[in-house]
């Protein structure tokens, strides 16, 4: 797989960080995993990356400061977040903000996909 | 006949016991207290048998002491009336010996069923409003609580769709689908696990001779707040003692209390922007036969409000009824402790309980409790 396919998955939640990769590799993505928004913005391999899925609320720096750091870094990519808090307004103003798509877990691997095709279509476009 | 009149204004009657005879005798109003007012049935023999079997004896046991002379008794014990009401009746009563040289007991009986019934009511009024409250933290706690379980749900189903596709593919991938098969089973026994910290919050049940763990509370009220936490940007930080020894009482209403003193803090920050929201919560010694917790916030300290901090209803926050504190007050006084709170040197305020400990280690020689000197100064505050 080339790195056309490259996804890069943060959350701070191990069952996620177990199970969304393994799905995602399954359907066929390369993936790497980060627990922080900080290991990722550190890693090697953050420029690779063709979509991020992003847990909304990470220890540390919350979404909002993360977007902008990528942004800073040159690092902006197509971003799928992903929440365990079912906030409509919160998922309206990063959709208007730019997100690709803002998942409430648990969500369903149709929701994923499409998302996932939203974001390499985008990345297509660039 | 003055005494008797007084006697009877307080609700005490004179009773006396020929432990020859087995007869009792006294005046009117101590047969019928008694359910002994036909004159055959006058004696203790008749009166054990309506009172209740695990007070018979020690009643018995008592008369008979008093009767040798081995000074005076008190006994309180249970008596079915007829109308099978029970009567709670206290006895204090010593030995004499009668004109004749006889061996007696004299004494008075009281009945004190008004008070014990008071006393229970107020323990259950207590324990309901104890309920009450902790149904209440639980309800500013719904997000956190479903963020806790969506976690885990997240997972079992991403990997139930793993499974499906693993076995799907040709050739099937049943390695691949063992092992995803495995992460379901664990997060489904962690949401599992969300869901027994949660019903055993919402028992009613009340027992007094558990045995908790502070660390151990610690870390669920934490695990159960800690969406909530998150979401506030609250930075948490923990240092607890190892080897802490338990506390005996009612474990689940002091897990409330530690649950409440988190809360308490993280609403205190909530308005905080110009600084770390930052929660730090303790457990130590206190002395050599106390643990103490303490939990300490960055938020608005409490300022003029020190002197009515625990009474109930006073509230600063909007969405408060102002009983968790004075709840928790309780609950800590009920299990032989102390709960307090002080401002810190910098901005916020600490929170702290102590209990009495399960199993006292032996002092050491030069053992002295850590952070003494630095407890008593701000307590002096």
């Amino acid at each position: 797989m080339s790195s056309s396919a490259f996804v890069s998955v943060v959350d701070d939640d191990e069952s996620v960080r177990e199970s969304l990769p393994a799905l995602l590799r399954e359907l066929g993505y390369v993936v790497e995993v980060y627990a922080s928004a900080e290991e990722f913005l550190v890693s090697d391999r953050a420029r690779d990356t063709r979509c991020l899925i992003l847990d909304i609320f990470l220890r540390g720096m919350t979404a909002s400061e993360f977007i902008r750091e990528l942004a800073d870094r040159r690092l902006a990519v197509p971003t799928i977040f992903i929440t365990a808090h079912s906030d409509e307004e919160l998922r309206s103003r990063l959709l208007s903000e730019g997100a690709v798509e803002c998942l409430f877990k648990p969500f369903s691997d149709t929701a994923l996909i499409a998302a996932l095709d939203a974001a390499f279509r985008i990345q297509r476009l660039h | 006949m003055v005494l008797a009149v007084t006697a009877d204004r307080v609700s005490l009657q004179w009773i006396s016991w020929c432990p020859a005879t087995g007869e009792l005798s006294g005046a009117e109003p101590l047969y019928h207290l008694l359910g002994i007012d036909d004159a055959g049935t006058r004696t203790l023999a008749t009166l054990l048998s309506r009172v209740h079997p695990e007070d018979a004896a020690p009643l018995r046991a008592g008369l008979e002491q008093a009767g040798r002379g081995a000074g005076a008794i008190a006994v309180e014990f249970r008596l079915f009336a007829t109308d099978r009401c029970v009567s709670h009746i206290q006895l204090a009563a010593r030995g004499v010996c009668d004109s004749r040289g006889r061996p007696g007991v004299i004494g008075v009986v009281q009945d004190v069923s008004a008070q014990r019934e008071c006393e229970q009511a107020l323990a259950q009024a207590q324990a309901d409003l104890a309920y009450a409250a902790r149904v209440m933290s639980l309800g500013s706690l719904s997000a956190s609580i479903a963020h806790e379980i969506k976690q885990p749900l997240s997972g079992i189903i991403t990997n139930a769709s793993t499974c499906l596709r693993m076995l799907a593919a040709d050739p099937p991938d049943f390695a691949g689908a063992r092992e995803t098969a495995r992460r379901t089973l664990r997060d489904g026994n962690r949401a599992s696990d969300v869901i027994t910290r949660l019903r055993a919050l919402f028992t009613r049940k009340t027992a007094d001779d558990e045995t908790a763990n502070l660390n151990e509370l610690v870390q669920e009220a934490l695990a159960l707040a800690y969406g909530d936490l998150q979401c506030r940007r609250i930075a948490i930080g923990t240092q607890l003692t190892e080897e802490l020894p338990c506390v005996r009482g009612d474990r689940i209403q002091l897990y409330q209390v530690v649950l409440n003193l988190v809360l308490n803090a993280a609403d205190a920050m909530d308005s905080i922007e110009e600084r770390p929201r930052r929660l730090m919560i303790r457990t130590e010694w206190e002395g050599v036969e106390r643990v103490r917790l303490s939990v300490e916030d960055t938020g608005t300290g409490f300022a003029a409000h020190e002197a009515r901090l625990f009474e109930p209803f006073f509230t600063t926050k909007s969405g408060g009824m102002g009983i968790g504190l004075a709840v928790s007050r309780t609950i800590i006084d009920r299990h032989g402790g102390r709960l307090w709170a002080m401002a810190n040197e910098g901005p916020g305020a600490t929170f702290c309980f102590c209990l009495p400990c399960e199993c006292p280690s032996l002092p050491d020689p030069g053992f002295v409790p850590r952070d003494r000197a630095r407890t008593l100064s701000l307590e002096q505050r």
